[in-house]
């Protein structure tokens, strides 16, 4: 470092040069970054959150690498291809690492808006457990038998791993990675928000019950199997809405809770 | 309102060479993102920084400021025997100097040390077993942490070449039944290291509490893993140093608060 950077680096204003579906999507998806870092799920500057243009199968965006999310905007987002390659100038670059993850989920599943990918020591925790979801708590719900397992093949994820990937996550909203981290696949931004804050919950959660249980020469209680897919099937319903637009799970909420400290989210 | 901290020390910049303004910037903010992460234990724990071009000298808290209050012309500029070197209201802590003298004079090709108390670095450091190379995050210390046994409060210079021998060529290690110490080439991975050091043993306390079974990497996962991990760190400086977020940090401190750069 020197002391010159400290300077903001100069942020683009991509707001005319979008349409205006896309810069809504930016609005959204830098709000998402913000609500991760609000709940402490950042890396530093590491891992990704991805959104899908709208209107476009292929075009996505992007953090700009070696920001904390704290500084992601609307406009520094940066628009990339499948294969993390910029299709639209920016001063930022982007980290390709780990984007292969998202690419796969993002070619596989059209159904899929947003997807938040995290190293959260709860979450590393969890995934480094043989363990599954289990059907503990209401909140439980929102991931019992709709989340899948993917073992970990180290970090540089090649071309092939991206079928292993899309086989493991089917047709369900987020994936364990495997001594690794935490993933969810939303219909939309809001959606995906909802997941991630959810699953970092539930891993928490999860781990406090069976460390509790151990102690006490317990197991963990169960709710019983019908009530669990009841349960399961109401949240199916909420993302479905969402998926079809008629809900956006409370998202202005969230945006008055960020506009309260910062709003620069919006620039 | 009483005069704070910030305002009674008068400022260095222009004052000392840039190199070294820079440094004490640098190693403010990152006692300032230790506060933020709330990893400081009141004024205690230290976190040191080499004086650019004068490998024999340092610069360390002011003991008696809190993390969040100290300033890059507060740090104190100190030689490997503890004489200050600078006009300074507030001493040196001797154990911190004991400890961080010791590795800095150990490791020529180390600039910065840091070192915590916290909760989840104290509980890894009192159990028996080491840091589990389970997930990707603890691979980047796969057989590279060191391990070193306490003796009380390092008030003993014969504790140095104890502390110099168990940390080796390593960048980071466990005190034992005391907390977890960092060194970078430079402060930035010094946080670095510390950040990630910091999250293993959060992730570590979780898992075995849990109980359940871990689930295993193969030899040759963890030994690659490690070995990219290095060369990204070591071949790539672009692309190693964003990852930590430093310049982003910085200016989001500055943001909230630009007294640490006084």
């Amino acid at each position: 470092m020197s002391v010159t950077a400290m300077s903001v680096p100069t942020q683009p204003d991509v707001r005319e040069k979008v349409s205006a579906q896309e810069w809504q999507t930016r609005v959204d998806l830098a709000a998402l970054y913000r609500l991760v870092a609000m709940e402490g799920m950042t890396d530093l500057a590491g891992t990704h959150i991805s959104a899908r243009v709208p209107g476009t199968e292929d075009h996505f965006l992007l953090n700009p690498f070696g920001l904390m999310f704290e500084e992601v905007t609307a406009s520094n987002l940066v628009k990339v291809d499948l294969n993390g390659e910029k299709v639209m100038e920016s001063p930022f670059p982007v980290n390709p690492a780990g984007f292969t993850i998202h690419s796969a989920v993002h070619m596989a599943r059209p159904d899929v808006q947003c997807i938040a990918h995290t190293h959260t020591a709860a979450g590393m925790a969890f995934a480094s457990v043989e363990t599954e979801v289990l059907p503990i708590s209401q909140t439980a719900g929102y991931f019992y038998k709709r989340i899948g397992y993917h073992a970990w093949e180290g970090i540089s994820t090649n071309l092939d791993e991206r079928e292993r990937i899309v086989q493991d996550l089917g047709d369900h909203r987020g994936l364990i990675m495997h001594n690794h981290g935490l993933l969810v696949a939303g219909p939309t931004i809001p959606a995906a928000w909802v997941m991630i804050y959810q699953l970092e919950r539930i891993c928490r959660t999860q781990l406090e019950a069976m460390a509790a249980a151990r102690a006490m020469g317990q197991d963990v209680v169960l709710m019983p199997e019908e009530v669990a897919m009841k349960t399961a099937a109401n949240f199916d319903q909420s993302f479905k809405n969402a998926a079809e637009g008629r809900s956006n799970f409370d998202w202005e909420a969230y945006l008055r809770a960020l506009d309260e400290t910062d709003d620069s989210y919006r620039h | 309102m009483p005069a704070t901290a910030v305002d009674t020390v008068p400022s260095l910049k222009g004052k000392v060479p840039d190199d070294e303004w820079e440094a004490r910037v640098e190693l403010a903010a990152f006692y300032r993102l230790v506060a933020k992460h709330k990893w400081d234990d009141l004024v205690g724990t230290h976190i040191s920084a080499r004086v650019p071009g004068h490998p024999d000298q340092f610069l360390i808290n002011p003991y008696g400021l809190l993390f969040d209050e100290i300033t890059a012309s507060s740090l104190v500029k100190v030689d490997m025997d503890g004489n200050v070197l600078q006009d300074s209201a507030y001493p040196v802590n001797a154990a911190g100097f004991t400890i961080h003298s010791s590795v800095l004079k150990g490791r020529d090709d180390v600039m910065s040390v840091a070192h915590t108390h916290t909760v989840p670095g104290m509980a890894l450091s009192a159990v028996e077993g080491t840091l589990r190379p389970v997930h990707q995050k603890a691979l980047r210390f796969y057989n590279a942490l060191s391990y070193h046994a306490y003796e009380g409060i390092a008030d003993d210079p014969d504790e140095c070449a104890r502390l110099q021998r168990d940390l080796g060529s390593n960048d980071a290690m466990v005190l034992e039944n005391h907390g977890l110490l960092t060194c970078g080439r430079n402060i930035r991975s010094t946080w670095a290291l510390l950040y990630n050091l910091e999250k293993c043993c959060s992730v570590q306390i979780a898992l075995e509490a849990s109980g359940g079974e871990v689930i295993e990497l193969s030899d040759d996962l963890k030994e690659s893993t490690y070995r990219q991990f290095q060369r990204t760190l070591n071949s790539n400086a672009s692309f190693g140093s964003k990852l930590d977020g430093w310049e982003s940090s910085l200016r989001l401190l500055a943001k909230e608060d630009p007294s640490f750069m006084h």
